[in-house]
């Protein structure tokens, strides 16, 4: 008798699945040896069983319950490796979901308003799109959508008796029109003339405790008096998340801005039926109009129309990029090393459970149903690690957020890191993943894989242990330079006032005891971005660093004039030596015209009298080209650091100095002192961020990868107790013994050591962007990690090695 | 009211009765309405009709014959003897009193 094809007949097993194929297979064999073997006639009823596959009465995988109260049972008869394999995932898949949650607030989350499909946001990349009356004209000529324009203020808010600092929003009248935000008590704006302040319900609920009668009351905002006329919606928390906005106010509320008022952001909503090409298209008309002078900064820099999604602050999403795509990474590696920790628990139990599968195989169940099985459990446990996961992520969210208050960017507290639907979903998405991969890896279990996928597991985390090493000694290295000014014995304190309550500042500062000298600067870390000069009259203004400071600055805050002058009584204007030798290559620039502001209107010229000696601003490895100019150039309100010299401890001088200037003018407004020290530490927050985000992944990585190096020890120990009985009854000393699973160990680690330094090698380029000088191949940081993860194997083999050498070699022998 | 391939095999399960698995109804029906039916369109029509709960199945243990597979056995549930009954009648009243020319049968 002929046998059916085979490759037809795997094709009906393929097509139908399940117990079924074998009846289906059964049925078809049976009428196939019955008609006398005709192979054309089988394959066309194989293809004929593709209706069976597509079928909607499937049942899809049949004896699926079953396999699942399997799974159940075994890991009720073995809580322990349960626990453990779930406590790892949930670790990993914990700091997946959170970096999800982050990610998506940062990139992906809409406003939470209505069919905030619509909304799209117009900007520039360096420059703001437009001033504030500019943009009141561009909105009536719009015809494809409404537009609203929002800023950023951060500043004082007085309410009866208290004073809240806040940060406030700056919008046009019809912002609550363009946004359709909703609100939970009043309204939004009438008009841009309308003296009003929508208060944010996040600030309402939890600086004033919820009080239902704040509408109407009054709240003094720099001076302007504003009445509250509404309540914003509890969701929105302002157009620019992660910054989370306290109150609304209207624009012209902000004064002293000169005459062309604040630059503003620009949101519009597209118009029904109007698609976002034909708003583009408006756009750059208008925008061409915007440019048309050739001095203005933004001559270059045309407008973008964008989606509002994430994260728009671009400095945020450019500070944050190469970070995010580290933590991808890192993310990425926690949850490879806890797939495979489990795979190496699940491996180990294989070991026991050997002669079940041998069994099942043995009664007919086919490869695909034992992995089915084996699924099944992995799922299970995929689906507690994904529970215990979301409560770890939970908390680690708020943690996070907690943290968040100290990084300067105080509006970062927005940021959410809750989990929503979306984060529930990935994270389902990644349980399955983990479970499938770590299913697949735990296959047929041998001794030898086990072995592999411990040093896989060094390795990885190794190559996280080197990062973290790599940026802590960036952090010290950093510390470590010469910003180009003086640190010691120098006291800020923060000032905001018009210029003569500045003088007046000074002067009082100076006559008091133990201050040695006094100065004033708009930026207290060096020259800050900003600026914008040209070389010529008629030339694009380009963007740089500047500094606005007092003549007696450079003398006091050590930045020597190198060439030159100084400020004097006459018109002038000081560069850098970064920006002597790119802006004038080869030339003396003493005496050369610079023309000094970003917008062609507030455009003024002076001669450079002088170059100042290069100061790294905050931790730009290079210096930026900056000018400085001088005080009496600022006019209106504006913020200044006063910086003092004290005869010692900064900080004794802190209370009186604040207390002193605080009685200076009721124009001034005086705010914390802090040394320029400390100032400096606060601006290395990134990169202790970063260090404490890949330490603490690191830790974690670290932590994972000892228990599975201890598992692997544990089960050989175990395993071999029979061959230890013999080698003691022998006469094998308990070291010998004991540095039989050491060595194994060691081997083990060796392995995943050398791969982890040549893996790290190969990626602390990414890196790069974040050590400010330091080179990535950092000697101290490889060789530092390198012996700390083989202390940390040694101890973490050492514990079950020791172990084995209490084995009673009779029991030992006894033993099966 | 049931699909005529339904039908088909409805009565199919009920007239091989005991030893009601595939080839068995596959043969009925090919004997009895003189046409092919391929096995996909069978067991896609028996998970159907089970899916319906006209039907219901159970696997047999394998026995040596033809490679040492299981079986699947078919029996009509009530639900499928109702639903056979009523196709059967709504039939035999679209029928009642057609004479069709030079059809074999009144």
């Amino acid at each position: 008798m002929r046998e059916p094809p085979r490759l037809a007949e795997r094709l009906v097993r393929w097509l139908v699945g399940g117990r079924d194929a074998d009846a289906v297979a059964g049925d078809l064999r049976e009428t196939f040896e019955a008609r006398g073997g005709r192979p054309l006639w089988y394959w066309g009823q194989a293809l004929s069983c593709a209706a069976v596959r597509v079928s909607g009465h499937r049942r899809v995988l049949p004896g699926l319950g079953q396999d699942f109260t399997h799974a159940l049972r075994t890991i009720r008869r073995n809580p322990g490796y349960a626990v453990t394999a779930m406590l790892c995932l949930a670790l990993a898949l914990g700091v997946n979901t959170t970096f999800f949650a982050l990610l998506d607030s940062l990139y992906f989350r809409q406003l939470p308003v209505h069919d905030a499909g619509r909304l799209l946001l117009v900007q520039r990349t360096a420059n703001p799109f437009c001033f504030w009356r500019e943009f009141q004209q561009v909105r009536d000529r719009l015809r494809t959508a409404r537009a609203a324009s929002t800023v950023m203020f951060s500043g004082e808010a007085r309410m009866g008796a208290r004073t809240y600092g806040v940060v406030a929003e700056c919008v046009s009248g019809n912002f609550g029109d363009v946004l359709e935000p909703g609100i939970s008590a009043g309204r939004w704006f009438a008009s841009d003339s309308e003296m009003g302040a929508v208060l944010s319900y996040g600030f309402w609920k939890s600086k004033l405790n919820g009080d239902p009668g704040m509408i109407g009351r009054e709240i003094m905002l720099e001076r302007t008096a504003l009445r509250v006329i509404g309540i914003g919606p509890p969701q929105f928390r302002g157009a620019f998340p992660p910054f989370a906005s306290d109150l609304w106010i209207p624009t012209d509320a902000l004064r002293s801005r000169g005459p062309a008022g604040p630059p503003v952001g620009v949101i519009a909503r597209l118009a029904p039926g109007v698609s976002r090409q034909t708003f583009e298209a408006e756009v750059r008309v208008v925008d061409a109009e915007l440019r048309a002078d050739p001095r203005s900064a933004r001559a270059n820099d045309p407008a973008v129309v964008q989606p509002i999604s994430g994260l728009l602050w671009r400095r945020g999403r450019r500070v944050l990029q190469p970070v995010v795509t580290l933590m991808s990474l890192l993310c990425a590696a926690v949850l490879l090393i806890a797939c495979v920790n489990v795979a190496n628990l699940l491996l180990s139990r294989a070991a026991v459970r050997e002669r079940e599968i041998a069994i099942r195989s043995a009664l007919g169940a086919s490869r695909w149903r034992l992995f089915r099985a084996r699924l099944a459990e992995s799922l299970l446990l995929a689906g507690g690690a994904a529970v215990l996961g979301v409560l770890a992520g939970e908390t680690a969210g708020r943690a996070l957020q907690a943290a968040m208050p100290s990084i300067p960017e105080q509006g970062f507290r927005g940021l959410a890191f809750g989990v929503d639907g979306r984060t529930v979903l990935f994270l389902i998405a990644a349980s399955v993943l983990a479970a499938v991969l770590f299913t697949a890896a735990s296959g047929s279990g041998r001794h030898a894989r086990r072995g592999i996928y411990s040093a896989v597991q060094v390795c990885l985390s190794l190559t996280l242990l080197v990062g973290t090493g790599l940026l802590l000694r960036a952090m010290q290295h950093v510390e470590k330079t010469d910003p180009g000014f003086a640190r010691e014995r120098r006291l800020a304190v923060h000032l905001y006032g018009p210029p003569a309550a500045l003088g007046m500042a000074l002067d009082r500062a100076r006559s008091m005891a133990g201050i040695e000298d006094a100065t004033l600067a708009r930026s207290l870390l060096g020259p800050d971005s900003g600026g914008c000069a040209s070389v010529s009259a008629a030339g694009p203004a380009r963007r740089t660093a500047m500094n606005t400071v007092e003549p007696n600055y450079f003398a006091m805050m050590r930045t020597p004039v190198v060439r030159g002058s100084g400020f004097t009584d006459a018109p002038g204007v000081l560069v850098n030596e970064t920006m002597a030798r790119a802006w004038w290559p080869g030339d003396d620039p003493i005496g050369k015209p610079l023309w000094t502001g970003c917008e062609a209107a507030g455009r003024s010229m002076a001669p450079v009298v002088g170059v100042v000696r290069d100061t790294t601003w905050a931790l730009d490895p290079a210096p930026q080209p900056a000018y400085y100019l001088p005080r009496r150039e600022a006019a209106g309100d504006q913020p200044f650091s006063l910086i003092v010299r004290t005869a010692g401890e900064p900080y004794e001088w802190s209370r009186p100095l604040v207390a002193a200037l605080a009685t200076v003018s009721p124009d001034l407004r005086v705010y914390e002192a802090e040394s320029i020290a400390d100032a400096l530490r606060l601006a290395f927050w990134e990169t202790r961020w970063r260090a404490a985000l890949l330490g603490s992944i690191g830790v974690l990585a670290i932590l994972l990868a000892a228990i599975g190096l201890y598992g692997v020890v544990t089960c050989s120990v175990a395993q071999r107790t029979r061959e230890i009985g013999v080698r003691m009854a022998v006469g094998a000393q308990a070291g010998d013994v004991q540095w039989m699973f050491l060595g194994e160990a060691l081997r083990v680690t060796a392995v995943g050591v050398a791969a982890g330094l040549a893996l790290s090698a190969a990626t602390v380029r990414l890196l790069r962007g974040f050590l400010y000088g330091l080179s990535p191949f950092d000697p101290v940081a490889f060789v530092g990690a390198s012996l700390a993860w083989i202390a940390i194997a040694m101890l973490a083999s050492w514990w079950p090695a020791r172990r084995a050498t209490r084995v009673d070699p009779l029991t030992a022998l006894k033993w099966e | 009211m049931l699909g005529e391939f339904e039908q088909l095999v409805l009565v199919a399960v009920l007239r091989v009765g005991e030893d009601a698995y595939g080839v068995p109804i596959q043969r009925e029906i090919e004997e009895r309405a003189g046409r092919r039916v391929t096995v996909g369109a069978l067991y896609a029509t028996l998970d159907r009709l089970e899916g319906k709960r006209l039907l219901e199945s159970w696997f047999a243990d394998p026995t040596p014959q033809r490679g040492g597979r299981s079986k699947r056995y078919f029996r009509l549930t009530t639900a499928g003897e109702e639903a056979l009954a009523e196709s059967k009648a709504a039939y035999d009243r679209i029928w009642r009193g057609v004479r069709l020319k030079g059809g074999s049968r009144a």
